[in-house]
């Protein structure tokens, strides 16, 4: 039990952590398009 | 709040061509409402300009309103602020803006969503135990209810933001509207849960707060990227536009944004470039694609000192010259920019009935809330039980299902429209399009195939067909008139013999006079019939009997072969039209065009009732006729005439390649270019009416029965939370049910990989 005291900070500091990379991915416009994303790493290639 | 501003810069006559177009009956502009958020909202703004403006539309989704006053009688300062004052937030759109602030806001809208979603599954993680009764030692308890307040903040707090905000707006201006009650009611459980986090001890409603959130953000989520992406698309058609000019100053060509264009300028532009402004042709004859405007394919000509119109392409082989008149948000392609905006603005009527519905509800579940607390408080059962019958009445009855019914249901069928190639721009349409019992076809460019073909050859001196053609490909090569294309396909058929192999040189284009060249040491002549400068044999003028084109091929003396150039019929008119004949409708056809042309369509495809040589006067006077009687009527055309029937028919479908403007007026609009996807359209709408009817049933019959349970107290909180989600859940599940297995029309056959797969 004496775990928990240490994994349930951590997992609400994971939580946070996933909602600010959400709103970065968001904001970034990864959402605008979901079906052209797929495509985005084959074209970065030099 | 922010300070009250001024608004009479909004005065200035200058200022008054980037806000909207001036006609003869007024000034029409466009205006941001950033705080309208329901029905009452809308009927506000609605009040606020009634009797002082024209023509007003609200679009709740787009949060815009649309109006025309005159400029004599109305300052638009006047207007502004008083939408201000009734709690609207008005903002002036520069003509630009409008696309940017609704991608920045489905962003923030998305983000916020995401948000909630992470943060109501979380939250019940933590607040799991607590469900089942289970009671962990006191230390651990604390520190998961701490976790959900920490979890459970940026999920209300941020994501709900808009929800709060519309809530005081609503309260500030007097009106009440949905938004109250979900506002109290996430505010009263917020505050109670934060407050019982501090003291230690009590239920918390962190998870019922969370979720309430999401799903009331999906709802609006869901309404609003319908609409968002038909607006995109239009626009995007629209937008096909210039970002910069070559203006000519003194000897030398200098490249400058749009923008910096001044009526007077002189700007040249290359061949296949689209005119940045509107303006005057300067000293060359040019050939013009004005299809983006008058959806007519074939290039016009135009000659010196005429009037050029933006977003036309110099469909010819040389730059030409042209001096600007008007730029920017007075253009006529600006003009029909804003006439898409408009459009845009209508909302469903059925939508319309449904907020109201939920504006009447809620000012019930305030007074039952109330009502239960009271009564807790009066039975002394203390105020923490009183507050937790409050929060049940005010989640349980929330209308989120009667609000998520007609959106999710028009949302999933106008999706699977999309994929079947139809276009939804106006969802109000589905439901009228699931009614229809009478279809009116235009012709050209409709039922037949928009670029023609080469359909009889007449060959007058002695020479094979095949090798007149060859020749004219060979003069043809390399032109962009749609004429030319006629010509130059069937070469690179395997049918073509040899494929082609002549060269042509020396070619001139002579615009609006054919095109002469020379191959070999042989000089020839190709164009139009009326421009031949050689006699023609009496047969010639008969291949005209059918609607055709007649093309001339000549030689420096004698004309060498006719071509008689014809509109096919599109190949799965045929079925469509017996398809709805089987379904017991009446088609008719309408056509601009030739008697000749008209009947043998016609009579290909077994329709009895047409008319030849129709105005659009002529149409529209039809179209009234019939819904005299009683139909219910779809028109489906391209052409600029077709604009005032499209805008008049119950519903209207138009081909993609059709004048922009015909497009601003239709509900549908056929992207694969294919009649195909017409029938099954019928199908999905019909669906689609069934789903939002079985949806309102639903949602009012959950609400009915739940109301006395939560306020006798037979209901937790949580519980509220858990059925009001389910029933959401319900609706939003049957408005996705449309029959999986079927494919939505031939357009998903033919190119799978061109359609966007849909998330709904």
């Amino acid at each position: 039990m004496a775990s928990l005291y240490l994994l349930i900070p951590l997992g609400v500091g994971v939580v946070l952590g996933a909602i600010g990379i959400f709103i970065w991915a968001t904001s970034s416009g990864q959402f605008d398009e979901l079906d052209q994303q797929g495509g985005r790493m084959p074209d970065d290639e030099p | 709040m922010s300070q009250p501003r001024d608004w009479t810069v909004f005065d200035r006559p200058e200022l008054r061509p980037a806000l909207g177009a001036e006609g003869r009956d007024g000034c029409e502009v466009l205006l941001a409402l950033d705080g309208i958020h329901c029905a009452n909202c809308v009927a506000r703004a609605e009040r606020v300009l009634g009797g002082k403006a024209a023509d007003v539309h609200v679009n709740l989704t787009a949060r815009t309103v649309g109006f025309r006053f005159r400029p004599q009688q109305v300052r638009l300062s006047e207007l502004l602020r008083e939408l201000d004052r009734a709690g609207l937030e008005p903002r002036v759109l520069a003509h630009e803006e409008p696309a940017a602030r609704a991608a920045r806001e489905r962003r923030l809208a998305f983000a916020r969503i995401g948000v909630a979603s992470i943060c109501a599954m979380q939250v019940m993680m933590l607040a799991w135990p607590s469900y089942f009764g289970v009671r962990p030692d006191h230390a651990i308890e604390q520190l998961l209810r701490w976790a959900q307040l920490a979890v459970a903040a940026p999920g209300v707090l941020w994501a709900g933001w808009p929800l709060f905000a519309a809530g005081w707006r609503a309260v500030r201006s007097g009106a009440l509207d949905m938004n109250v009650p979900v506002a109290l009611a996430l505010a009263a459980a917020f505050g109670a849960s934060a407050l019982r986090t501090l003291a230690g001890s009590g239920d918390l409603y962190f998870d019922t707060a969370t979720m309430f959130v999401w799903f009331l953000g999906v709802g609006r989520y869901l309404e609003g990227r319908t609409r968002a992406r038909a607006g995109e698309r239009l626009r995007l058609l629209a937008g096909r536009r210039a970002l910069t000019a070559q203006r000519r100053s003194g000897g030398a060509l200098e490249t400058i944004p749009i923008g910096s264009l001044q009526p007077g300028d002189t700007v040249v532009v290359a061949p296949g470039d689209a005119l940045p402004a509107d303006g005057e042709l300067l000293e060359v004859a040019a050939e013009l694609d004005e299809s983006l405007l008058t959806g007519e394919s074939h290039p016009v000509t135009r000659q010196p000192g005429q009037a050029v119109l933006a977003g036309s392409v110099n469909g010819g082989d040389a730059p030409l010259a042209l001096r600007v008149t008007h730029r920017g948000a007075d253009t006529t392609l600006a003009q029909i920019t804003r006439l898409l905006d408009l459009a845009q603005t209508r909302k469903p009527k059925v939508q319309q009935l449904a907020d109201r519905a939920a504006g009447h509800f809620v000012a019930a579940i305030l007074v039952f809330a109330a009502a239960g607390l009271l009564l807790a408080l009066l039975r002394g059962a203390g105020a923490d039980a009183g507050l937790s019958i409050a929060l049940a009445v005010l989640v349980a009855s929330c209308p989120c299902a009667l609000s998520l019914a007609v959106p999710a249901a028009l949302a999933a069928a106008t999706s699977r429209l999309a994929r079947g190639g139809v276009l939804v721009t106006n969802a109000g349409a589905l439901p009228a399009l699931a009614a229809v019992d009478t279809v009116l076809f235009d012709k050209t460019g409709t039922l037949t195939v928009p670029r023609l073909q080469v359909g009889r050859t007449l060959c007058l001196a002695g020479l094979a067909p095949q090798e007149c053609l060859r020749i004219a490909a060979a003069l043809e090569h390399g032109s962009r008139h749609p004429i030319a294309a006629a010509f130059t396909v069937p070469l690179t058929a395997p049918s073509a013999g040899d494929g082609g192999g002549l060269q042509a040189h020396d070619l001139r284009h002579l615009p609006g006079a054919g095109i002469s060249g020379r191959i070999g040491d042989t000089a020839y002549w190709i164009g139009a019939a009326a421009q031949a400068g050689v006699p023609l044999p009496p047969e010639a003028a008969g291949l005209a009997d059918d609607g055709s084109t007649v093309i001339v091929l000549t030689d420096t003396v004698r004309a060498l072969a006719c071509f008689a150039l014809q509109a096919q019929l599109r190949p799965e008119a045929r079925e469509l039209v017996g398809e709805l004949q089987r379904r017991g409708m009446n088609i008719e056809i309408y056509s601009g065009d030739a008697a000749e042309a008209v009947a043998a369509v016609a009579r290909q495809l077994g329709i009895e009732r047409y008319a030849a040589r129709q105005s659009a006067q002529a149409k529209l006077q039809r179209l009234q006729q019939l819904q005299q009687q009683g139909a219910t009527v779809l028109a489906v055309g391209d052409g600029l005439n077709d604009a005032p029937l499209l805008a008049a028919a119950d519903v209207s479908a138009a081909m993609p390649q059709g004048a922009a403007l015909t497009q601003a007026r239709a509900d549908l609009l056929l992207l694969g270019d294919s009649l195909g996807a017409l029938a099954p359209a019928l199908d999905v709408a019909q669906a689609a009416r069934r789903r939002i009817a079985e949806n309102l049933a639903w949602a009012l019959g959950y609400n009915l029965v739940v109301l006395p349970l939560a306020m006798s107290g037979h209901l937790a909180p949580w519980l509220a939370a858990a059925g009001m989600s389910m029933s959401s859940l319900l609706v939003v599940g049957n408005a996705l049910r449309f029959g999986g297995r079927r494919r939505a029309g031939p357009a998903a056959r033919i190119e799978p990989a061109a359609r966007p797969a849909e998330v709904l």
